[in-house]
């Protein structure tokens, strides 16, 4: 019985790691149909090359950072290159355990680079890559689930709100601002301009992705299958996710006098972020009340930003920032005695504001820390490399012709260029 | 006078008649009277004197009586005799007044709805046959050019040529009274510009972000809605302020209607206030930035914007002949 356990939790695992990866396609339809047509090629090309270059640093020393031993306040010190051995007493095979973790650590990355979208260079994504995935996530990730000083204190982020989404988001804070706004996004005035998506079929495709996604993303972090825990999961994260899309569309129809469709689809990111942290913490009549604080929120958030003259191509920070701090808080208030396995109850059911403190607590240091550290590496790079930004004349031309020397709509563009050959 | 000796005029004599729209209107008529008299002289000494009677008109809001102080051209002829003789003086005499209107500060029109463009000068009996054909063929296109025409304003030469060709519309649409339900289609949509906490809708985005635009949201809901009763009811009149106090008069309307002519001489009034300190971008003028105005100025905008929209409910069920008038 207990082989057979084992082999199920694997399955489970894998199929959730499989799952998570299948997520950077939608976040590369996400990014690409929220873009212009001309840095379709390279947002698609650059999140399978960084994923894979996070693979292989998650593998040397990313693992290591999170679940080692001989841990310091910041890190765990073992298990580097990771060999796939299996660890003693574990309920599932470890290298399934590692494959679900690397998929994570991936995820976080390509949130992070939302913030890079349409203007930075390709070799800073490259170096961006390497350092995030070194320093920036493990040591969030290891300070909550790796045993790390927040797991003492019972901070509770089931599937990630905080370590994947608010990390990310905070690292795309970080480099929007360093990279300052695209060509265009504002005007002298003051005012905004909207700089629309080439593809809303694209982006709407690239939610749904997403949505299937979140089953492995937050169903998984169960890691075991005893007693179909997994699926109360993934009711919580597809109530929420719906809670989200519903709330923005009124949100939306209320405020601006129209159903905006953007909106609608940050909706139901924003609820499937704010439940990653609470699904397996909360009833269902929460994971509804969640979706769609965090669909409210994420309207006014990408408001907020805009006002702020940050320019945030794909909503990163308001995404996954905003709806994963409000998620992560929202166990503080919603967890119920029977479900918080991790932490306490929250408010609402009696346990007063300790738990809430707690959640606060640990997601205000850890997007400070993901903020910091990120700002300063960014820095760094810009001095270092004198620039982290493409040319203003690569921009307009598009990042597929001067990263990478071809156009992701070879066709609409090159016919172009003919004709201003002939016109010539 | 030669365009730049009106222009400089027109430049002169403006700061006296910005204060009213009706003041305004006499004016901007004044200067495209001097402008058609400069473009005819100029074109009968080059190609010889006027072969036939006609009638040079005005639309949009110059038609309406209701231009702003920056507004584009729109304007028709309509001359007596159909040849090609004619045909050929007629377009060239519209070419002139387009480019003369343009050199005083009326820009070209985007939707070339001037005289040099043949769907625009026609002869009387071409007229009566383009508009037959308008009002039969009910496409998109079509229905846009009648609504167009149909505020036309003969500012020079016959105006009874205006007027038969106006009685031509009112007998078709008498004989044929769902003609109105498709024009009400056509003019149903605009940009609401109140929500529904009362809140402004403004432009969220763009160099305009913080305005509410004063065409779309504003002007459309009266100016439609007004056209298509006038129509249904005959009127000559073509000014949107005249069509309503024409409309109120009516015992069947002037329960619904005896408000209407104060909000839109208030919008009239507000657009000219408050365009005065914006730049002279044609583009900019029909926005409206609510920043700039005071508590009252904002409570009494929303009415009238609302109000707008209460008069386009009420045109549609009117049309609709679910209110018996």
């Amino acid at each position: 019985m207990e082989d057979i356990m084992f082999s199920l939790n694997s399955v489970w695992l894998v199929l959730g790691a499989l799952l998570v990866i299948l997520m950077q396609g939608g976040f590369i339809l996400l990014e690409a149909g929220s873009t212009r047509m001309k840095n379709a090629g390279h947002i698609a090309g650059k999140t399978v090359f960084t994923f894979g270059l996070a693979s292989i640093v998650f593998w040397a020393v990313g693992y290591g950072f999170i679940f080692g031993g001989n841990s310091n306040f910041f890190i765990g010190l073992s298990d580097f290159f990771y060999s796939g051995e299996q660890a003693e007493g574990m309920a599932y095979s470890t290298a399934a355990f590692f494959m679900f973790q690397l998929a994570f650590a991936g995820i976080s990355l390509t949130i992070a680079f939302g913030g890079f979208a349409e203007r930075a260079k390709l070799s800073a994504y490259l170096v961006f890559a390497i350092l995030f995935s070194v320093v920036v996530y493990p040591v969030v990730a290891h300070w909550i689930w790796g045993g790390g000083w927040l797991a003492e204190h019972g901070k509770q982020d089931f599937a990630g709100s905080t370590v994947v989404h608010l990390t990310g988001a905070m690292a795309a804070f970080a480099a929007t601002i360093l990279l300052k706004p695209r060509i265009g996004k504002f005007n002298k005035n003051g005012t905004s301009n909207n700089i629309f998506g080439h593809n809303q079929v694209y982006t709407a495709l690239g939610v749904i992705i997403l949505w299937v996604g979140w089953f492995g993303f937050n169903g998984g972090s169960t890691f075991v299958v005893d007693d179909g825990f997994f699926g109360f999961v993934a009711l919580n994260t597809n109530l929420a996710a719906g809670a989200g899309a519903v709330a923005a569309l009124i949100i939306s129809w209320m405020v601006l006098g129209k159903s905006d469709i953007p909106t609608i689809l940050n909706g139901a990111l924003a609820g499937l972020v704010a439940i990653t942290a609470s699904c397996a913490f909360v009833e269902t009549w929460a994971a509804v009340l969640i979706g769609f604080v965090a669909g409210i929120l994420v309207f006014y958030s990408v408001k907020f930003f805009d006002r702020l003259k940050v320019d945030d191509p794909i909503y990163a920070l308001s995404v996954h920032g905003a709806a994963g701090v409000w998620g992560t808080l929202s166990t503080g208030l919603f967890a119920t005695p029977e479900l918080a396995t991790v932490g306490k109850p929250g408010l609402f059911y009696g346990g007063g504001f300790s738990q809430l403190g707690v959640q606060a607590m640990g997601v205000s240091v850890s997007a400070l820390y993901a903020f910091v550290v990120s700002f300063a590496l960014l820095y760094a790079m810009k001095k270092v490399m004198k620039g982290l930004r493409v040319s203003e004349e690569e921009e307009i031309i598009g990042l597929d012709v001067s990263e990478h020397g071809n156009y992701g709509y070879p066709e609409a563009f090159i016919a172009n260029e003919e004709k201003n050959r002939i016109a010539n | 006078m030669p365009y730049s000796q009106i222009k400089k005029w027109r430049e002169d004599k403006w700061e006296e008649h910005q204060y009213s729209s009706h003041d305004l209107n006499v004016f901007h008529d004044e200067v495209m009277k001097y402008v058609f008299d400069a473009s005819l002289q100029k074109h009968i000494a080059e190609f010889g004197p006027v072969p036939c009677r006609y009638a040079w008109f005005v639309m949009g809001s110059a038609g309406r009586f209701e231009q702003a102080i920056i507004s584009d051209q729109d304007h028709g002829l309509i001359y007596e005799e159909k040849s090609d003789e004619t045909k050929r003086y007629f377009l060239s005499l519209g070419k002139e007044l387009s480019d003369g209107l343009n050199e005083v500060g009326y820009p070209y029109c985007d939707g070339n709805v001037m005289s040099s463009n043949p769907v625009w000068s026609r002869s009387l009996i071409e007229w009566e046959e383009q508009l037959l054909k308008w009002l039969t063929e009910e496409s998109f296109e079509s229905i846009r050019f009648l609504l167009i025409f149909y505020d036309a304003r003969v500012l020079m030469g016959e105006e009874t040529y205006g007027k038969n060709l106006k009685k031509l519309i009112h007998d078709y649409v008498q004989r044929n009274p769902h003609l109105l339900d498709r024009l009400l289609e056509n003019t149903q949509h605009f940009k609401k510009a109140v929500g529904i906490f009362h809140q402004f809708l403004t432009e969220s985005h763009g160099s305009h972000a913080g305005s509410i635009d004063l065409k779309q949201s504003g002007f459309f809901p009266y100016v439609n809605n007004v056209r298509l009763l006038a129509m249904k009811e005959s009127l000559e009149a073509t000014s949107t302020l005249t069509r309503l106090n024409e409309l109120s008069s009516m015992s069947n309307y002037k329960e619904n209607l005896s408000w209407c002519a104060d909000e839109f001489e208030k919008l009239l009034q507000y657009r000219l206030q408050y365009h005065k300190k914006t730049t002279e971008n044609y583009d900019d003028i029909h926005y409206l930035n609510i920043k700039e105005l005071n508590k009252n100025e904002r409570k009494d905008m929303k009415h009238i914007l609302l109000n707008g929209q209460k008069l386009q409910n009420y045109t549609q069920s009117v049309i609709k002949g679910t209110i018996e008038t």
